[in-house]
């Protein structure tokens, strides 16, 4: 539990107000990204009751983030923050892409990514290429100064948020067990973006098979709500 | 042997060393060998009077364990046609000291078409394996690519209580990243297989990838052939992908041989008949 303290402690009271401040406000459902749109596979799990309560969701979402798409994305935001200059982000984004487990994968980050680009930059004055989401993150963070482990913790909790949401419109599931839910994972969030300091391309990988599965099979999933 | 590998079996099991080059070319209508060598526990059978070009892999030291080394380079020359598969299911024992290591290399030139089809690779309980395959293709080249892996032997009622694992995929077209995969585990496999978003118990799973010009006209045919748990799709243009789990490695390829049936047609190996 230590990682639990130490990143806000290690930041100090002035850089904590504009780092947190500027991450609570790109990863905020408020933010337009439209990431209500997705459901990164969900609805399928849902549909084929993988996922039919609370316990099993929470289950499914730190299956998610420990061992799939979540740190992975910690470590492209990692990337993208390190990346040089936008030609070494678009480099990044070809090998993101290939990485992808689905085209609806693929489709949901570019989506995002091209929005958060396209606001983050027109608000900053900033030229920001469209790449995949976690990787603009990562390089919009760096270059307003915001270290990566903040920005990877709050941006595997949005996509917690996001998914909890989704899910409270794909079965019964009431506000206080979904916001529980995001508090219970909130030590994951912080350990993955803790754990993944250092790591490469080498350290991408997936074994969350049923979840990539989940997000393959959304596309001809009968009848859909969500994008993704 | 050198002194060095001699040294080594002193303090270590025994360990073998499987290395390999295929090359094939287009001669007139036909694919023919270019140039082969193998050394150690590998070697490479042409069944001839098979249309396309076939090539099926034997490990001759019968399994892979801690230590083992296997390098493959395979070159399919432009407007060739090549299918390889291996003689049996490959099986990875308990390690006592360090991994397996095999590495693959392929290359496929302009207008030519590989079918990498290795039967099934078996994990055991202990294994460890460093296994990375790349595959570069010329603008215009085709790959049938499938790397079935089954986890422990069920019917004999083994788990994998601890397993190594680190599987790399990376495909290239003309240099860009086409596909690229990643499979990476320590501990207990038994238990995160288990789990809802992992596996749900699985016990084999495949992963294919065709990358050829029809790719995105075999998207739907294949997904309606699919159980719920596994699914197909499309990155990029011409670059089908698909994941498949199953309770055991039977029903694997019960799911598997329609699906290479229809991106291999008449090419496919004996080996992946019913």
């Amino acid at each position: 539990m230590a990682t639990v303290a130490r990143i806000p402690m290690n930041m100090g009271r002035r850089r904590m107000t504009t780092e947190f401040l500027t991450l609570a406000q790109w990863l905020s459902p408020a933010y337009p990204l439209g990431s209500f749109a997705y459901s990164h596979g969900l609805e399928t799990a849902v549909a084929e009751r993988w996922v039919t309560d609370a316990d099993s969701l929470r289950d499914w979402l730190s299956e998610v983030l420990d061992h799939g798409s979540g740190r992975s994305d910690a470590i492209w935001l990692r990337l993208g923050h390190a990346a040089p200059d936008a030609a070494g982000l678009v480099a990044l984004d070809a090998e993101a892409r290939a990485f992808a487990a689905s085209s609806e994968r693929i489709t949901e980050s570019a989506r995002q990514g091209a929005a958060f680009a396209q606001v983050t930059g027109a608000v900053s004055g900033q030229d920001m290429p469209a790449v995949q989401f976690p990787l603009i993150v990562g390089f919009a963070a760096a270059r307003q100064g915001i270290t990566p482990t903040p920005a990877a913790a709050l941006y595997l909790q949005s996509l917690v948020t996001n998914l909890t949401s989704a899910a409270q419109r794909l079965m019964p599931l009431g506000q206080t067990a979904a916001q529980t839910i995001v508090a219970d994972l909130h030590p994951l969030c912080l350990r993955i973006a803790d754990e993944t300091a250092g790591n490469t391309i080498d350290d991408i990988g997936s074994t969350a098979f049923l979840s990539d599965i989940a997000s393959l099979r959304h596309a001809t999933l009968e009848p859909r709500i969500f994008q993704t | 042997m050198t002194l060095h590998a001699i040294c080594d079996r002193t303090d270590s099991p025994p360990r073998s060393d499987g290395r390999g080059v295929l090359a094939v070319k287009r001669r007139d209508a036909v694919t023919v060998l270019d140039r082969v060598r193998t050394s150690g526990a590998l070697k490479l059978l042409f069944p001839g009077g098979r249309d396309p070009f076939e090539a099926v892999m034997i490990n001759t030291s019968g399994g892979l364990t801690g230590g083992d080394r296997q390098d493959l380079k395979v070159s399919v020359g432009a407007n060739a046609r090549m299918s390889l598969t291996t003689q049996a299911a490959e099986r990875v024992y308990r390690a006592e000291v360090g991994h397996a290591r095999v590495t693959s290399r392929l290359t496929v030139g302009e207008g030519a078409r590989l079918d990498w089809l290795p039967q099934e690779l078996i994990l055991f309980d202990g294994s460890a394996l460093d296994r990375h395959l790349t595959c570069d293709l010329a603008k215009g080249a085709s790959l049938l690519f499938v790397e079935p892996l089954v986890f422990g032997r069920r019917l004999m009622g083994e788990t994998l209580r601890r397993v190594a694992l680190s599987d790399r995929v990376e495909i290239r077209r003309a240099g860009r990243p086409l596909y690229r995969d990643t499979i990476r585990f320590q501990g207990d496999f038994q238990t995160h297989i288990a789990r809802t978003a992992i596996g749900q118990g699985a016990g084999a799973m495949a992963s294919v990838v065709y990358a050829a010009p029809d790719a995105a006209a075999q998207v739907d045919h294949i997904q309606r052939g699919l159980p719920a748990h596994a699914g197909v799709s499309l990155l990029g243009d011409d670059c089908l992908v698909a994941r498949i789990l199953a309770e055991d490695s039977y029903l694997l390829r019960r799911t598997l041989i329609p699906v290479l049936e229809r991106l291999g047609g008449a090419s496919l190996p004996k080996s992946w008949s019913l």
